[in-house]
């Protein structure tokens, strides 16, 4: 029983880390339409510059941060003006196809840059087993996956309000439905496509610490935008709570069925258990857990 | 004024729906064939059959395959390489059993099988679209990579998990492995190619083609007007999956003769096909060969430009290489998003006008 | 078509039909048929669930009410196939062409169900497929000829102006050879000239096909000279059902168009 619940409780984190890419994803989907293949790219490179300040640079952690934050404010910025703002209001699939070509670029460039070896990041997040769980429950928690949902917990409150409340939300949200509507009565689509690259490259900047803390910087971080595909799916694509469960529904699927199922076929369900999962639910509901029923009309 | 269609009068139906009206489109197409089956057999060398022509035929197959499915009736696909994995697989699987059945034939019931497979996989796309339809297909192509990966059976139990064609001839002629001639591997891929192109253009001129072309504009007015999405996307997908099916079984038997699953039918294969139909032009026969032929001959074309130029490490030149296939994608979809056939109908159009500006 | 001359064989009748979406009532217990040979309008205030109507009988939306008897069957809901093969055709209130494809194109997918070689003698088009594909061509043809746009019939269709790609739309509605042709506003955004000739193709299909047709316009004077009788909606519900000069005349009705006058 201790088993499980700690099997529960270590997907859950799992989730958590899911979440905070799959964040990223929603943060541009919401506000752009655009649905950013890059995103898990992001988050690896966004890692991969904070370690190469702190390690080449010699950087106190603080200003490795703040640098990294000015990084990918600058690369939401390049982002916009090569590429954004020359695709204004085409087709979804192009946009799609778009964001595949900058994650190819992001990661030929994060290899230049850098290098492609294998890192430590450790910027003094607490790690190990919670002795305090270990004591009173007998049940092994990670410190880090911990420190990870807190962190999840208060990005996903202040982006909520963010959208909701705030006059730059509310305008992220029109850009979202219609570029060209939104154009129209003068939202400058630029600022905001700049805003939000910028917030979502910090959101992937968070997720790619909490990844590159617990298993190293390394190239299968990008691997995990695929990962963070079936957590949209369940939590619908403009959903910021839908992320969060969504993660966690994947991460505890996952998990659950890799522990369980995994040894009577021979292991690594993991590599595709999210998908049928995903694809199991979209068969039920097309539009995800949270996500907005379509009304076709003709 | 050597592009002139006046005077080319069509007086009845069969020439107006010809593959080519326009007769100097004819004249291409027949130099074209020529130049194919005779002139390139005479002069390639092996290099060239091996590193460019083989890969180029084979990408193109595998193009049409996909721009039957997502260009031509709209339906995202990103499990092209789990489909070109489940061709290899059934070719191998059967030229070890039954190798007395010709390659020819077990060339296309992979083909068939792959069809199958395809079918079954495709038929989410009855409830789901556009995005939650190519995540769909990330689960067909993940799950297929793991099936080939874990169930010994398909890889007859070998311990290295890799699959190595055995030699097969045909009339009498090796054409796997690697002491088969090139010239031989490359005429029965050419021929393959040509037939399978030319099947697609019939296709996509005719009913089918354009119930799929309905689907993919507007397809609650194609459902009411009596094409029935459900006949038009599987069928879509049976034929794409035939294709790819095919392409996978030449690519693991024929021009790589070994192959491990993880490595040469993963996520990045699927990828490189969809920018071949995106570079290429959606919806186009043409397309499909101009994005292969694009992303076949650019790479190497780049990596000789930098090692053997300018001595990059091969390493580093990796890393340009790929982001330059970044940056070029973005380019074409900025400039051009109907891809190169796009600007070739363009160029033809300035053609038919020339020399006048208008 | 004088009153005499009209058939009382019922083609399409509806009955107490009810459709929601949600909280929103498009239609409420609406009864109405149509006479086989007909031109019957559907008019009333935009919103009035006259497009949810003909969406209802072609089998895009199932009412939570009510029951559609087509050809003497009586269904709870149409299937659009079950619609589309039985001879119901339609055009669309925002056009709903296939943008990519040709005139001709757009026009041969309305033959879809008129042609069966399966996919085998397609990709080698010889034999049966090129036969059925010419037959169909020529079929084709004799829309385009009626419509008079065979200088646009390679053109793509996104391409085209408004006016004409309506014509194209009805095209593609005619070209399977419909008994009951569906319009959904078909002369919206056109200017006099433009209806004229509208008007003329849609007396013509009644005339010479014998098609019935059911037609929801908002141009008065189009409903009045085109149609044998009339059926007005308002918020989802019935007003009233009768001759076009009745309607005229129909108190309900002008107040709903109009508005009541509060002295």
């Amino acid at each position: 029983m201790i088993f499980f619940i700690e099997v529960v409780l270590s997907g859950l984190m799992a989730g958590v880390m899911y979440s905070l890419v799959a964040l990223g994803f929603v943060l541009i989907f919401k506000a752009s339409g655009v649905f950013n293949f890059a995103q898990g790219v992001m988050a690896l490179f966004a890692a991969l510059t904070l370690v190469g300040f702190m390690d080449n640079f010699g950087m106190p952690i603080w200003l490795a941060i703040a640098g990294t934050i000015a990084v990918m404010v600058a690369l939401a910025w390049a982002i916009e003006r090569l590429m954004l703002r020359h695709l204004v209001n085409q087709e979804p699939i192009i946009l799609f196809m778009a964001t595949i070509g900058l994650a190819y670029v992001l990661e030929g460039l994060g290899d230049i840059l850098w290098g492609s070896d294998v890192k430590l990041l450790d910027i003094g997040i607490p790690q190990g087993a919670s002795d305090w769980m270990l004591d009173s429950f007998d049940i092994y928690v990670e410190k880090l996956e911990v420190f990870a949902a807190v962190t999840a917990a208060i990005m996903v409150t202040v982006l909520a309000v963010f959208f909701q409340k705030t006059n730059v939300g509310r305008a992220l949200r029109a850009v979202a439905d219609d570029h060209q509507a939104a154009l129209s009565v003068g939202i400058s689509l630029r600022t905001i496509w700049v805003v939000v690259w910028s917030v979502s490259g910090i959101v992937a900047l968070v997720a790619g610490i909490m990844w590159g803390s617990k298993s190293g910087v390394q190239f299968s971080l990008s691997l995990i935008a695929l990962k963070a595909l079936p957590v949209l799916i369940l939590g619908g694509f403009t959903s910021i709570p839908g992320a969060i469960i969504g993660g966690m529904i994947i991460g505890v699927g996952e998990k659950v069925a890799e522990v369980y199922l995994g040894p009577m076929v021979g292991g690594a369900i993991e590599n595709w258990f999210a998908y049928m999962l995903a694809l199991a639910f979209l068969l039920f509901r097309p539009q995800g857990l949270f996500g907005e029923i379509i009304i076709e009309r003709v | 004024m050597i592009y002139r269609e006046t005077g080319q009068f069509k007086d009845n139906y069969i020439d107006d729906q010809a593959l080519f009206p326009i007769a100097q489109d004819r004249y291409v197409i027949y130099a074209v064939l020529f130049a194919t089956f005779v002139v390139v057999p005479m002069i390639a060398n092996e290099y060239w059959i091996n590193a460019i022509l083989l890969p180029f035929l084979i990408y193109s197959l595998a193009a049409l395959g996909l721009n039957i499915l997502t260009g031509y009736c709209g339906q995202v696909s990103l499990g092209t390489g789990g489909f070109m994995a489940v061709g290899a697989f059934s070719i191998y699987k059967m030229m070890v059993a039954f190798p007395e059945i010709g390659f020819i034939p077990l060339v296309i019931i992979s083909g068939l099988i792959t069809a199958a497979v395809g079918t079954l996989f495709g038929l989410p796309s009855l409830r789901i679209k556009g995005f939650y339809l190519a995540v769909a297909t990330l689960a067909a192509q993940f799950f297929l990579v793991w099936l080939f990966n874990k169930v010994g059976w398909f890889v007859n139990y070998n311990a290295t998990g890799m699959i190595t064609s055995p030699p097969m001839t045909l009339f009498g002629v090796l054409i796997t492995g690697p002491s088969a001639p090139p010239v031989a591997k490359y005429l029965l891929c050419a021929t393959i190619v040509a037939i399978c192109a030319l099947a697609a253009k019939n296709l996509a001129r005719g009913r089918l083609g354009r119930n799929w072309m309905a689907i993919r504009d507007m397809d609650i007015a194609a459902e009411l007007i009596g094409v029935r999405p459900l006949v038009a996307k599987l069928s879509a997908f049976a034929v794409s999956s035939f294709y790819i099916g095919m392409a996978g079984a030449l690519y693991f038997a024929v021009w790589l003769g070994s192959a491990e699953p993880t490595e040469a039918f993963d996520i990045n294969q699927s990828f490189l096909v969809l920018f071949m139909i995106i570079i290429g032009g959606l919806g186009s026969v043409l397309g499909s060969f101009l994005g292969a032929a694009f992303l076949v001959m650019f790479p190497i074309l780049l990596k000789n430009i930098m090692v053997d130029g300018f001595g990059t490490n091969t390493a580093l030149a990796a890393h340009i290489e790929i982001m330059t296939i970044g940056a070029l994608i973005i380019a074409f979809l900025i400039v051009e998003p109907h891809g190169l056939a796009r600007l070739w109908r363009i160029a033809k159009e300035k053609l038919r006008l020339w020399p006048f500006p208008y | 078509m004088t009153i005499d001359s009209l058939s009382s064989e019922v083609l399409l009748r509806v009955d107490n039909i009810s459709l929601a979406f949600g909280s929103v009532q498009a239609l409420d217990g609406v009864s109405f048929d149509i006479r086989k040979g007909e031109i019957r309008a559907i008019i009333g205030p935009n919103g009035a669930g006259k497009s949810s109507m003909l969406n209802v009988i072609n089998g895009f939306y199932h009412p939570q009410q009510g029951t559609i008897t087509y050809k003497g069957e009586t269904r709870k809901q149409m299937r659009p196939y079950q619609a589309a093969s039985q001879g119901i055709a339609r055009t669309f209130q925002n056009i709903a062409l296939f943008k990519s494809m040709s005139t001709l194109d757009n026009i041969m997918t309305g033959r879809n169900l008129k042609m069966k070689t399966n996919l085998f003698w397609q990709a080698l088009h010889i034999g049966p497929a090129r036969q059925e594909e010419l037959e169909n061509r020529e079929a084709a043809e004799r829309i385009i000829d009626f419509l008079d746009i065979q200088a646009i019939r390679k053109k793509q269709v996104g391409k085209l102006p408004y006016g004409l790609q309506k014509r194209v739309e009805l095209g593609r509605a005619l070209a399977a050879e419909p008994d009951l042709l569906l319009l959904d506003e078909p002369m919206a955004g056109m200017n006099s000239e433009e209806k004229e000739d509208m008007s003329r193709f849609i007396i013509d299909v009644n005339m010479e096909f014998g098609t019935t047709i059911a037609l929801i316009e908002h141009d008065m004077r189009v409903v009045m000279d085109l149609s044998d009788r009339v059926v007005v909606l308002d918020y989802g519900r019935q007003l009233a059902d009768g001759l076009p000069h009745e309607i005229q005349s129909d108190k309900k009705v002008i107040e709903a168009y109009l508005g009541v006058s509060h002295d």
